[in-house]
This record gives C-alpha cells, structure tokens and sequence, in this order.
C-alpha cells in the first residue's frame, strides 16, 4: 500500500517493527489458541499488504533459504517411516533389555539411545516419537514415569548439536554462516559430549531414589514383536545407515544437507510403498505442514525488519557487549540465544540472531566462530530452560498455580531452572576453550 | 467399616499387611483404587507444542500409550486382589492427589489408608520430604480419617533432639 502513497522512512520503521513485535508476542502468547503458523503467516501477509516488503522480496527470501525448508520436510519423512518401520520401538526395547534388571541402567541407555536418535535423526525425532515409546516402555514396567520422560526431553536438546543435522536450527544457522565440519565438531561436538556426561550426572543426583529399584523382564515385550516387517525393517536400517554416512560426507563437502534427507525420506517411501507398510496419505499426515508456514511467515517478517536496519542495531549492541573478545562473544551468543529462545521460540529467535550477525562478518574468524556456534549452542540446549515452551507458558502456568489450579508443566521448569544454566555455562567455557 | 486403600504400584505388600494387622477379627468393606497420573500425558502435549505440533502423538501411537496404562493399572490391581480377594476394585485417570480424595467422598470410605510415597527400593526416608504431594494433598483434603502407612525405619533412631 505505501509503495503508491510515499510516508516518511522513519513510519515505515515503526510499522514494521510494530507488526514484528505484535507477531513474536502473538507467537509467545498465542491468544484465542491460534497456531503459531496463522500468526505468523498473518503479521508476514499484513507486512505485505501494507507494502513494508515486496512480493519479490519476500519470495527471494524463501527461496534463498529452500535447503532449510528442504530439510525439515526430509527429517521429518524420514523419522517418520522409520517409526512406521518399527525401527524406535525395536530400539527401545534392545535398551531395555540391555538395561539387565536394573531401572538405573535402563536410565542410562534411554540417554544413550536420545543422544543416538538426535545426532542422526535430530532432536524432533527424540522428543517427539522416542518419549511415548519410553513412556509405554516404562509404564508397564511399572517404573517411575517423570525421570524417563524427563531424560528423553533434556538429551533430545542436549545431543542437538552433536552433528549439524541434529537440530533444524543447525541448518538455518549455517546455511547463512556456513562452518567447515571440523570447526563445527570440533566447537560443538565436543562441548556436546561434555555436557551429555553433565545431563546424565546431574539427572542421576537428582533421581537417585527412584531409580534405586529394578524391573521385571518378562513385562518386557520382545524386539521381534516391535519389527511388523522383517525387510522393511531391515531395509529401513541400511537407508539410515546410509543416510547417516552421507550426512558426515556431504556436511565435509558442504554439499546441501536437505537433499540428503530428502534422497532418504524418498528410498524408505519407495520400500514403504513396495512392502505396503505405509501409504502417501499415512506418511503426509505424520508430517507437520504447519511449521512450513510458520518459518516462512518469519522469514518474511525478520526479513521486512532486517531492511528498517533493526536487526543490525542488534546485532552491533551484541557485538558491542562482547567486547571484541572470543570470550565475550561465546558468553553474549550463549546468553542471547538461550534466552531470546525463551522468550519466543528457538526457531524464531535463529531467524533473528542469523539477521542480528550480519555484522559480524567484518570482526576476526574467531569472533565470528565464537558467536555463530554460541547461537546455534544457545539456540539449541537454551529450550531446555523451560522446556514447556517459552517464559510466557511458564508465567501463564505459575499463575493458574497461584489460582491454586494444579498444572503440569511446572516440574519441567524446576528440573529446567536447576540444570539448564549449569549445562549452558559449562558448555560455553568449553567451546570458548576449544575457540 | 469402609476402607478406601489407595495403591500406587509399589505398596500393595504393605498395605496388605497392615489390613491383615488391624482387622485379624473383623473384616472391613474394603475398596482398592489406583489413579493413573494423566500429568506426564500432559507435559507430553506441552513438549509436542514446543516443537510445533499438535498436543496428541500420532493415533496409534496414542491408543498404545491408554493400552499400557489400562494394563499397568488392572496389573496392580490385580496384584492386590490376589492378596485381597473380597476388595472392589476402583480405577481412575486424572490427578492422582485429586482423584483419591474425591472417590473417598463418592464411596463413602470411613479411613483411607495410602503410604507417603511411592518406594522404587532404597532404605525408607524418614524427616522433610518423606510425604509426598499426593499424601499431602490427601492428608489436608480427605473427607474421613487418613491412616498413613509409614515404613519401619527404627534404625535411622535416635534423631537429633
């Protein structure tokens, strides 16, 4: 609209601003229960309307970014057949068994099989599909349900940066700031083992009593009743295992990640197909549409912001704060990242962060490593702060608590609060060490 | 006498023996009832929002998840009634702390009998902590008398005085 009725830069700013600020506090808030995706597509469609960014501005921006929306749709795919497949829930059942009796072990190889689950099938995969296979597994166990769920939640944030395809935010971050794999390793997949050996620690001390008894082996199923295809099953193992050789190849090549996931997604849809274990229909309805509309809702709005220049006003006062040293830059990324992730959500804040550090590629590549590994570090363990969401969800919880209307959600927060800063500064110190 | 025992997956034993201790003459009505907690559902919901998705896992999945607790719940259950034979049987889904209150009410129990917490082994903990929400919330909202069934720790004796 102001592209025919010329108005002063300066109320191009404000409105911009204004229809970005209302976006993330719609997000945060999401009134009326509108999912996140409608309300950022409407603050990207009012933006559009109102002539604060061009149609062609905003499709080059999508286009530009198409090997993260590439990759979401191909993680997704693939965790997905590979549920269909059986292949979790055989593996749920293998650490079980291999658990011997005892629940404190079996503790400990929920946490080792997350951190497998995310390194090659990203922290989605974990939290999302591992949980109710863990919480069914330990519920006819009859073990105690919070500390195993609890473990599933931490470690699927805790191993996301263990590889660049473990987390999706990974790859919106790096397909703008781009890191060789060994910088990426050895800045991330180190400071990740560190903390892993912390999450389990920590968790152990804080669950030591529940996790003092034993189970009884024959409330076990066996692994053959999980597998409802023998050769598709096997089939789907060899394309992971394949999927998984090509992720380290092509993130050494920088060669784009998404059409790994994608090649994946598509051989195990062949073999699904091929042995009818699932169908189009059944496969599209496992995959969340929604969030395709939501990143490029935020694309589009931090993209309208970018131009008014209040990102890089950001992104200099980051800059600023850290003093020009590696230090500060890792301390700042961190600090920033995790809690502007609370605030709204981790996907919206890499859109905001990546639009931030625009600037920084005028300082050293130290600082530069330090700050872009700091926000895909913050970025990603930052939600394990809150875990239920976001600060907004918490506050919203807390006071339904004061209301004296009991709620879940709050004993997240208490393990969150006590575990999240610990693991933020330790894995900060070490990535500034390894810088 | 009506006698509400509320289980909780690792007491049966011990409530079993506290009933036989207190009624070797006369035997009560007796009603045993186990709550399966919804809460860890509902944080599964709140982590699904987390990462975009609706609150529900996927519908086979989901009917898995009520399958395991039917069949966690009438295990227990059935694990008393066999120590129990004449009890009814009472199952619930919700709020554990919540659901035991109200059912006491609705069933008209003169004693609710229900242990501090749940024990996944370990020595018995006696001091701050020891009652857990549930037994907590239980001993301020219940309608009738509550027998708390705390396990023998004599040995953590004297304490300081």
């Amino acid at each position: 609209m102001f592209q025919y009725f010329p108005i002063p830069e300066f109320w191009k700013t404000l409105l911009a601003s204004l229809v970005g600020v209302l976006t993330v506090v719609g997000i945060m808030r999401r009134p009326f229960r509108w999912n996140e995706a409608a309300i950022a597509m409407t603050g990207a469609a009012i933006l559009l309307l109102l002539g604060l960014i061009s149609f062609s501005d905003a499709f080059f921006t999508l286009i530009r970014d198409w090997n993260t929306f590439l990759f979401f749709f191909g993680m997704m795919g693939l965790s997905a057949l590979a549920e269909a497949a059986g292949l979790f829930d055989w593996l749920a059942v293998r650490a079980a068994r291999l658990a011997g009796k005892s629940a404190a072990r079996l503790f400990l190889n929920v946490f080792l099989l997350g951190s497998l689950i995310s390194m090659v099938l990203s922290n989605d995969a974990s939290a999302l599909i591992l949980t109710p296979i863990v919480y069914v597994l330990v519920t006819k166990l009859r073990l105690p349900v919070l500390p195993y769920l609890f473990a599933c939640t931490f470690i699927a944030d805790t191993a996301s940066f263990l590889l660049p395809v473990s987390n999706p935010i990974n790859i919106i971050i790096l397909s703008r700031f781009p890191l060789d794999l060994l910088t990426f390793l050895r800045l991330l997949f180190l400071p990740s083992l560190v903390l892993i050996g912390i999450n389990i620690g920590i968790f152990f001390l804080l669950y030591r009593k529940q996790l003092k008894g034993t189970f009884e082996i024959k409330r076990l199923p066996s692994a053959e009743q999980a597998v409802k295809h023998k050769a598709y099953f096997r089939y789907t193992c060899c394309v992971l295992a394949a999927v998984a050789f090509a992720y380290v190849i092509a993130s050494a090549t920088q060669f784009p990640l998404s059409l790994i996931a994608l090649s994946g997604t598509v051989l195990l849809l062949i073999g699904g197909l091929c042995w009818k274990r699932t169908s189009l229909r059944e496969t599209a309805k496992r995959i969340s549409w929604s969030i395709f509309g939501f990143i490029a809702g935020m694309f589009i709005v931090v993209r309208a912001i970018e131009d008014t220049g209040l990102t890089t006003v950001f992104g200099n006062w980051l800059i600023h704060l850290s003093g020009g040293t590696s230090f500060g830059a890792v301390m700042v990324g961190t600090a920033g990242s995790a809690l502007g992730t609370n605030l709204i959500n981790n996907v919206p804040m890499a859109v905001v962060m990546i639009s931030a550090l625009g600037g920084i590629q005028h300082a050293s590549p130290v600082i530069q490593h330090g700050f872009v590994a700091a926000t895909m570090f913050g970025c990603d363990l930052g939600p394990n702060l809150t875990t239920v969401g976001s600060l907004a969800t918490v506050l919203w919880l807390l006071i339904l608590r004061q209301r004296n209307v009991d709620v879940s959600g709050l004993d997240y927060f208490k393990v969150g609060v006590v575990v999240t800063p610990l693991m933020l500064l330790a894995g900060a110190l070490t990535m500034w060490l390894l810088l | 006498m009506r006698v509400l025992c509320c289980l909780d997956g690792t007491n049966v034993e011990q409530v079993s023996k506290a009933l036989r201790e207190l009624w070797a003459t006369q035997a009560p009505t007796l009603g045993i009832l186990y709550v399966t907690d919804t809460g860890p559902r509902h944080d599964i919901g709140h982590i699904r929002e987390r990462f975009l998705r609706s609150p529900g896992p996927h519908g086979p999945r989901e009917h898995e998840m009520q399958q395991a607790e039917h069949a966690a719940a009438q295990d227990v259950l059935n694990e008393a009634l066999h120590r129990l034979p004449n009890a009814e049987t009472l199952q619930r889904q919700g709020r554990p702390e919540r659901e035991i209150v109200n059912v006491a009410a609705e069933w008209r129990a003169d004693l609710l009998i229900l242990c501090p917490r749940a024990e996944y082994g370990g020595k018995p903990t006696i001091g701050p902590k020891s009652v857990g929400h549930v037994a907590r919330f239980v001993l301020d909202h219940a309608p009738c008398p509550v027998l708390l069934l705390r396990p023998l720790a004599r040995e953590q004796f004297p304490i300081d005085r």
